[in-house]
């Protein structure tokens, strides 16, 4: 092991464990020793109407309604395109749209006027169905061969639909925000948040200021997962609207159920596979990719671009067609969550091969494996895999932790009494960092580091700790090439009126591409570093030579420059009286490159490993006929806890990434990727295999095992 | 601000609970995450009456502000109980959470009702009019609703000692293996002599609107030959589905009568004798 990956305290460790972290609900007044008002969301009750009117009940002194007749600047919050309003337009569009916020200094208070307000709508009628949704926010298609011509001649051809559904991030915080007018005409905004700059950029917009009247600070976060990629920039709007309009800080914290209820979560999806099959070879995938990207389009695009660049998975397939659609319904708008369009088509092709090669006769595992692309193979869209692929090697590695390949063929024979045992096996990437040329075209990355007077070196950068570690790792880094102990290395919080925009905290891309740059920043600041004085080194990101450019418009190019891998098993006992799976094992190897901090990346693994089987199994949500999610508790939406998957446990597999800082590449998202299809596999198998119960839909829940098991009984 | 009353004992306790309109607080692990505003509670956590667990010769008696991680740990409480207290939320919660707690909030999935049902419990109340003890089928009424009056308070759970060591029966199925409400759970406990069945009891979880037992069908069972109810377990499960409402909440109906049906068949094949 590399001494970068030798663990250390994390610079966040002791204010957590004491209880000293301020997070942004537990400011009393601002700290200027300002009374902070509470601001509280209109939300709309119908998913889809008209808002013909808002009766206020009559306010007392110093409370405040406020819309978007009082946004200073644009009413659209600047995410990828511009369609989600701050506060409604003429129609809400989903069920929780933000209509808008009553501004005052009791929360009780608030709630109860809030209560009282009357809106009149004129109801129009929802879209709610990801099959009848016609209108798309995005439509892609791409591909590479002559896939007519593969279906021609196949020996056979298999058609197979996927269905996944909502997973929220359940980050132990709600979402929050708060903006306080400063004496000098700016506003500051801070909270929740993942990407400082976004909401900057967000908040700038609705305001009409520009870039420099307004800044943007991170304030302790309870974990994001993606949840607080975009979000953030919402109410980052809406609390700066109604500090405008009042002229006082506010802040707005969302409750459980609201923020279960009413903020993005991962988009259910429906995968149509054809794949055709001759000599014992897949030759064509033809994947139909829907996303249900809600009431606005937020996120989608970019989801959707990740999911449908995976949709062919871990195989060398020579003619592909892949087309995806962000469909507009009038849902609570998808965003990010961990995998980002990932796990939707990895599950669908891992599963669609499992049941292929059950079809054939073959062990899954030896027909996955006939199929690994490996270094040099051409990507999706064309591309290339630069890099070695090590996804045999890994296989290998979890065959040894569990005996996988044996059981894999015995769990498949005949097997009797109450309780079934299954063993299931996965393998995918991960795309690391931001998907196409967007690092290089639209982020720009730049990144600093600031020297002072008595030695001590301040990271300068964008990027927010969310737990991930980033306030550990980066110093970790510097402190490494500058040869100096990591107490005399630091990274605050990020506030953009101090610090570069080194891009938004996402993608997996926070260590490989930022890390680096303050690796190489650190290198520069080594040689010029003069004893007592101040100093400051600046990086900027430059894509590696090797990338061959990518073309959205065509899907063509490296996708990424370099691919995270995961390989993962998962070992199951069914209880057929109960539909109780109880998980034996879960096995992973994954490869995130160098770990630059082994605990940290051990930790992530096994958290999102984690995340992955509650998303197969028991993370059930979902909204009624009139577009309502009604799993809106922890009573309701169950995550798993650690007495679920007792015996756990993650490898870490090495291909180190010329361009990474010590090798290291992305490692955030890739663990939840692996194990739903496995988990999947592992059941259906418990259950007597596809030929008896076909499994084709995520989550899978205890109830839905008994019901599949009776339709054999019956 | 929660406001209330702390009384150092029962009499204390039954007198204000006489004369004005206060919410019982044994653990508060429920009852804090949806109390109305502006109700006093009245801290019970405190008395020593209360946290008690003893043996009279003839019950094993739970002091209603014992806490689940005190039962777990007393040599008195019987192993059904036990069971059924083990599989309760977390560790923070049965370190706070009580007997007397479970069975008052009314709830038709309590585990620790269940497994006092199983055993054939009763319930001591007390006012200041005296006291009442009252079989655990007669104080739960439905969801939300059991028999006890504005003045008194719940102060034990009687299990009836020669239930208390009898083989016994249980399975909980909840959403997760921790921190999960059951969606089914069936308990009990039965006794055999010479081949034949003298004891038998089936509490369950998710077979009404209620935890309960099916005494008329359990009469049906005592007396015959364990041979005899294991040939014939398929027209006692019918019956007792029969006699169930299995309704849809966080799981279907078919799922809950299925389940229930499942374990009942297994209960009976396990009799052993």
């Amino acid at each position: 092991m590399k001494e970068i990956c030798k663990s250390i305290r994390k610079k966040d460790h002791d204010p957590k464990i004491e209880g000293r972290s301020v997070y942004v609900d537990d400011y009393v007044t601002t700290a200027d020793g300002r009374e902070i008002l509470t601001g509280r969301l209109l939300h709309s009750k119908f998913a889809k109407a008209r808002v013909l009117g808002v009766k206020l009940p009559e306010l007392p002194d110093g409370y405040t309604y406020v819309d978007a007749s009082d946004i200073p600047g644009d009413n659209n919050v600047n995410i990828v395109l511009d369609d989600t309003p701050v506060f409604c337009r003429d129609t809400v569009e989903y069920i929780g749209e933000p209509i808008g916020m009553l501004v005052g200094p009791d929360k009780t208070v608030v709630d109860r006027l809030l209560a009282e307000i009357e809106v009149t709508y004129e109801e129009l009628e929802p879209v709610l169905d990801i099959r009848t949704a016609d209108e798309s926010f995005f439509n892609y298609e791409f591909g590479h061969g002559d896939v007519e011509k593969a279906f021609a001649e196949a020996d056979k051809v298999y058609e197979e639909e996927f269905l996944t559904g909502y997973q929220d991030q359940t980050y132990l915080e709600p979402q929050g925000m708060m903006a306080e007018p400063e004496a000098d005409g700016r506003m500051f905004v801070h909270g929740s948040l993942q990407c400082a700059y976004y909401v900057h950029g967000a908040v700038a917009r609705a305001l009409g200021t520009g870039p420099d009247g307004v800044h943007i600070l991170q304030d302790v976060t309870g974990g994001g997962f993606g949840g607080k990629e975009d979000f953030p920039s919402i109410i980052g709007c809406q609390v700066a609207v109604a500090a405008k309009k009042v002229g006082k800080p506010v802040r707005c914290v969302f409750d459980r159920r609201e923020d279960l209820e009413f903020t993005p979560k991962r988009h259910p999806s429906l995968c149509k596979y054809k794949v055709a099959v001759k000599d014992g070879r897949v030759t064509a995938v033809d994947a139909d990719v829907r996303f249900n990207a809600g009431g606005y389009s937020t996120l989608s695009a970019v989801v959707l671009q990740r999911g449908i660049i995976a949709a062919p998975g871990v195989y060398d397939i020579p003619n592909v067609h892949v087309t995806g659609k962000a469909v507009k319904t009038n849902t609570n708008p998808c965003g990010a969550y961990r995998g980002f369009g990932a796990p939707q088509t990895f599950f669908a092709m891992e599963m669609m091969m499992s049941h292929i090669a059950q079809d054939l006769g073959e062990d899954s595992i030896a027909f996955k494996e006939r199929h690994f692309v490996k270094q040099g193979d051409t990507t999706s869209t064309n591309g290339k895999y630069h890099f070695p692929v090590p996804v045999p090697a890994m296989l290998g590695e979890i065959d040894a932790l569990c005996d996988l390949r044996k059981k894999h063929i015995e769990y498949r024979k005949p097997q009797t009494g109450r309780y079934r045992r299954g063993i299931g096996f996965s393998a995918v990437f991960h795309g690391a960092g931001f998907t196409g040329s967007g690092e290089r075209d639209l982020i720009k990355a730049t990144a600093k580091l600031r020297k002072y007077a008595d030695g001590t070196v301040e990271v300068l950068a964008s990027n927010g700790d969310i737990g991930q570690g980033v306030r550990t790792t980066f110093p970790k880094i510097v402190a490494h090439e500058l040869n100096i102990p990591f107490e005399r290395v630091y990274y605050n919080h990020p506030d953009t009126a101090r610090v570069p925009d080194s891009g938004p905290t996402v993608a997996s891309r926070s260590l490989m591409i930022v890390g680096e740059l303050l690796r190489r920043a650190a290198i520069k600041l080594r040689d010029i570093w003069q004893e007592g004085v101040e100093q400051e080194v600046e990086e900027h990101y430059k894509e590696p030579d090797f990338m061959i450019p990518f073309y959205l418009d065509r899907f063509e190019g490296d996708a990424y420059p370099t691919y995270a891998w995961a390989t993962s098993a998962v070992e199951v006992e069914v209880d057929t009286f109960t539909g109780l799976v109880n998980i034996l094992g879960a096995y992973g190897s994954f490869d995130v490159g160098t770990p630059v901090d082994y605990n940290i990346v051990v930790g992530q693994m096994e958290g999102g490993f984690l995340q992955g089987l509650g998303y197969a199994s028991i993370e059930k949500m979902d909204y009624d006929g009139k577009g309502r999610i009604r799993n809106n508790s922890f009573t309701d939406y169950l995550v798993p806890t650690s007495m679920d998957v007792p015996n756990m446990k993650a490898v870490m597999h090495v291909e180190e990434y010329p361009d990474g800082p010590y090798g290291a590449k992305g490692a955030g998202e890739l663990p939840l990727v692996a194990p739903p299809p496995a988990y999947i596999e592992a059941v259906e198998m418990a259950l007597g295999g596809a030929k008896v119960h076909p499994l084709n839909r995520i989550p899978f829940s205890t109830e839905d095992v008994i019901l599949e098991w009776n339709k054999e009984v019956l | 601000m929660v406001n209330g009353y702390k009384p150092a004992t029962l009499q204390e306790a039954i007198a204000i609970r006489s004369r004005e309109k206060v919410i019982p607080y044994a653990g508060g692990t429920d009852v804090m995450v949806r109390r109305p505003e502006g109700v006093p509670f009245l801290f019970l956590n405190d008395i020593d009456e209360l946290k008690q667990i003893k043996d009279d010769g003839e019950y094993i008696r739970i002091g209603a502000a014992v806490t689940f991680t005190e039962g777990l740990k007393s040599d008195l409480v019987p192993a059904v109980m036990k069971e059924a207290v083990s599989r309760i939320a977390a560790p923070a919660i049965r370190n706070a959470g009580t007997f007397g707690g479970n069975l008052g909030n009314g709830s038709d999935k309590a585990d620790s009702v269940m497994a006092g049902f199983a055993l054939d419990g009763r319930v001591r109340l007390v006012s200041v009019s005296g006291e009442r003890i009252l079989p655990l089928g007669e104080f739960c009424i439905r969801r939300g609703v059991t028999a006890i009056r504005d003045d008194e308070l719940i102060a034990e759970i009687l299990l009836p000692k020669k239930n208390c060591d009898l083989p016994y029966y249980y399975k909980k199925i909840g959403g997760r293996n921790a921190l999960a409400i059951s969606r089914v759970a069936i308990g009990g406990v039965y006794s055999v002599k010479d081949g034949v069945i003298e004891q038998f009891t089936a509490a369950f979880i998710g077979g009404g609107n209620v935890c309960k037992r099916f005494e008329e069908i359990e009469a049906t069972i005592i007396g015959k030959t364990v041979d005899e109810v294991k040939a014939n377990a398929e027209e006692y499960v019918n019956a007792y589905a029969e006699s169930m409402t299995f309704t849809r909440g966080r799981v279907s109906a078919e799922y809950r009568k299925t389940v229930i049906m499942n374990l009942l068949k297994d209960f009976i094949q396990t009799i052993n004798g």
